[in-house]
């Protein structure tokens, strides 16, 4: 389970961002007092456009960072007291987090397997299994560097998964793929639910999170707005479809300024 | 401590599995530096030999009779031309065509063979040029050679009982004068350079890697990987700073290989033994020069780590280490020219102290305690850099994530 409890984080500016978003306020808070529960057995969803907080959610689950405020308790286990605990309960990717371009798949799924305990005979059953289903097989032993963005994203996507996580944590898993691997993804996402794992993601693809998501959590500028089912969501904006009921939250939050 | 294994094996598999990275980090380097060594040295050789092959060319102006057949009978081989123009031979001797011009004066055969107690000594004159190779060669063979035998010549003419006038001489015949422990001797030369050496080449081989090592990863984005991995940011920082130290060790061991085997090409065909110096280790100075090597490498890759932690790129990092390699340089440098014996509170200055250390195991000067401080502080410090760096592991600011 994944419990997040007043979650805010404020990053500090250095010079060089405060020019770039064109502001004098050092701080800028991406995510401001979010809560929310996921629990096993689901896909939860967290739809928000560009800048929302998602990503920042995602890793202040994921111990990458601290939050300002608030406590996150993964499995039990909080992400400030015991991030290691948490750590090897979680498979995380996100693509600003890439492989070393200098090894093999193979070499990196060996080595992030040892890095979470994965006894040897283990190791093999889930490498067998993995690189059959994302089709890595042929391209096991190319360095990193030499695959295409969707064979680099399926590698990831097999590496972070080497030690079976109970909890998988997802920011974009189909960015950048063609459909039909993106649907060997979404896919794989609802096997994993289906054997009880906890899958969160984060995405701002509607039919993505329509199609895949059990629930959906919508962020906008690092505040829950609207949180449920697919129906609840509707019901509660009155309209017929996500994107409908998506842009009737955001223009109730930013006004008419739409 | 699990994962340091790991991490450590990554980071040597990058090196070690990679011919062109071998290549570059270990031979390269030694190639360069056995070439560029042997040909300045075979140069300098080509230019000694070639000087001393020259036949010399004097100008003597009034020579006296004889003095064509004493050089003849002194074995020296020279093309003689009489001073015609005294102008001329300035000219040629400045323009390096002429090597020696030698005036005798012109009365110089009367005043030698007419002198009475009181006259006034005759006086020869020599004419060099010290910019030229082949003339100040011809000075000093003849100005100060072969014009003092000729001198000794003429004076055993004049008196009968030369060694009345000699009185004594000095060492013109005592093989044994020189009176040194080999063993010390050898560990002085090499002793003062080693230290150098060694300290350059553990530091210069651990930069490039090291650098790579942490900024490089934070520059590709692959150190996320490693730190949603469960294990301790220390362990990552552990894992790293073994490898570099392994890395370092291994690549300042073939330098000093190299060395040692392609010494006399180095030095243009005179070896060690040709020097006169005889190095034999003791096992306990290898035991000591061991652990020693080993925590220089261990404080050296903990600093280079360190600085890339801080960088956000490859290049911002070698720029920050470029000051630490000097101050490495420098220290080193300055036990090579310090002949006063260390005080004992110098062994407690960091990287200083390595290489005062060094040099006294190979001189066999070094005491105990010294050994003892040096070592210490030196994993000491190294510490304090590990758990700085683990610190620094934490910020998500250094890790710019
Ligand atoms: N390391 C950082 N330092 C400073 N500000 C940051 C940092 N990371 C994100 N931000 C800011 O925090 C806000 C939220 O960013 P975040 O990446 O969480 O958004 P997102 O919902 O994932 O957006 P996207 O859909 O574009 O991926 C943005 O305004 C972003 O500029
Ligand atoms: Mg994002």
């Amino acid at each position: 389970m994944i419990e997040i409890r007043n979650l805010t984080k404020i990053y500090k500016l250095n010079k060089k961002q405060m020019k770039e978003s064109k502001t004098t306020n050092p701080l800028k808070t991406a995510v401001d007092d979010l809560s929310l529960r996921a629990v096993p057995g689901e896909i939860y969803g967290l739809l928000g456009p560009n800048g929302a907080g998602k990503t920042t959610t995602l890793r202040c689950i994921s111990t990458i960072i601290r939050p300002t405020k608030g406590e996150i308790y993964v499995a039990g286990h909080e992400v400030q007291k015991e991030p290691e605990q948490v750590r090897e309960k979680i498979g995380f990717l996100t693509g600003d987090i890439k492989l070393d371009p200098q090894f093999s798949v193979d070499y990196m799924f060996d080595f992030f397997g040892k890095l979470h305990h994965v006894p040897q005979d283990k190791l093999r059953a889930r490498k067998e299994e993995l690189f059959d289903y994302f089709e890595i097989r042929d391209f096991a032993h190319k360095k990193i560097k030499e695959l295409s963005t969707g064979m680099g994203q399926k590698a990831a996507i097999a590496v972070c998964l080497v030690h079976d996580p109970d909890i998988v944590i997802f920011d974009e898993p189909t960015n950048g793929l063609d459909v039909v691997t993106a649907r060997g993804v979404t896919d794989y996402l609802k096997k994993l639910k289906n054997e009880g794992k906890l899958v969160i993601i984060s995405t701002h693809i509607m039919s993505e999170a329509e199609k895949i998501c059990d629930r959906i959590g919508v962020i906008i500028d690092g505040q829950k707005v609207a949180e449920g089912r697919l129906h609840e969501i509707l019901q509660e904006t009155g309209t017929g479809d996500l994107e409908d009921a998506f842009f009737e939250l955001y223009r109730e939050r930013k006004g008419e300024a739409l | 401590m699990g994962g340091i294994k790991q991490i450590c094996g990554k980071e040597l598999a990058r090196v070690f599995k990679d011919v062109k990275m071998m290549f570059s980090v270990f031979f390269l380097p030694v190639i360069i530096m056995i070439a560029v060594m042997s040909l300045v040295s075979n140069m300098s050789l080509k230019a000694e030999q070639d000087v001393e092959e020259h036949v010399p060319v004097l100008y003597v102006e009034n020579a006296p009779d004889g003095f064509d057949g004493f050089l003849k009978q002194a074995e020296i081989a020279y093309t003689l031309y009489p001073v015609e123009d005294r102008e001329m031979v300035k000219e040629s001797i400045l323009n390096g065509d002429a090597d020696l011009w030698i005036e005798f004066p012109a009365n110089f055969q009367e005043a030698v063979s007419d002198y009475q107690t009181g006259d006034e000594v005759v006086q020869v004159k020599t004419y060099y040029n010290p910019s030229e190779e082949y003339s100040r060669a011809a000075y000093n063979m003849i100005s100060t050679g072969v014009l003092e035998m000729y001198r000794q010549k003429l004076l055993a003419q004049r008196v009968d009982d030369m060694q009345k006038l000699t009185v004594f001489t000095v060492n013109s015949d005592n093989p044994d004068m020189v009176i040194q422990d080999e063993q010390k001797a050898g560990g002085k030369v090499l002793g003062t350079m080693l230290p150098y050496f060694v300290t350059i080449l553990l530091f210069a081989g651990a930069m490039g890697i090291g650098t790579d090592m942490v900024a490089g990863e934070k520059e590709r984005g692959t150190m996320a990987s490693l730190l949603v991995s469960p294990i301790k940011r220390s362990s990552i920082v552990l894992g790293k700073v073994f490898a570099l130290m392994i890395i370092s060790g291994v690549s300042s061991v073939v330098y000093v290989a190299a060395m040692v085997i392609f010494m006399p090409q180095m030095l243009g065909g005179s070896s060690g033994e040709d020097l006169g110096i005889s190095l034999t280790l003791g096992a306990g100075q290898i035991a000591m020069l061991a652990a020693l090597l080993v925590a220089i490498a261990f404080l050296y890759s903990a600093v280079i780590v360190l600085v890339s932690v801080f960088a956000k790129t490859v290049k911002e990092a070698s720029s920050y280490v470029m000051p630490m390699y000097m101050l490495v340089l420098v220290l080193g440098i300055t036990t090579m020219f310090t002949t006063s014996t260390p005080k004992d509170w110098f062994y407690m200055i960091p990287v200083y102290n390595t290489s005062l250390a060094l040099q006294g195991i190979l001189t066999q000067e070094v005491t105990g305690v010294q050994y003892g401080m040096t070592l210490g502080v030196t994993l000491a410090l190294g510490a304090v850099l590990i758990g700085v760096i683990a610190k620094a592991f934490e910020s998500e600011k250094v890790m710019a994530i």
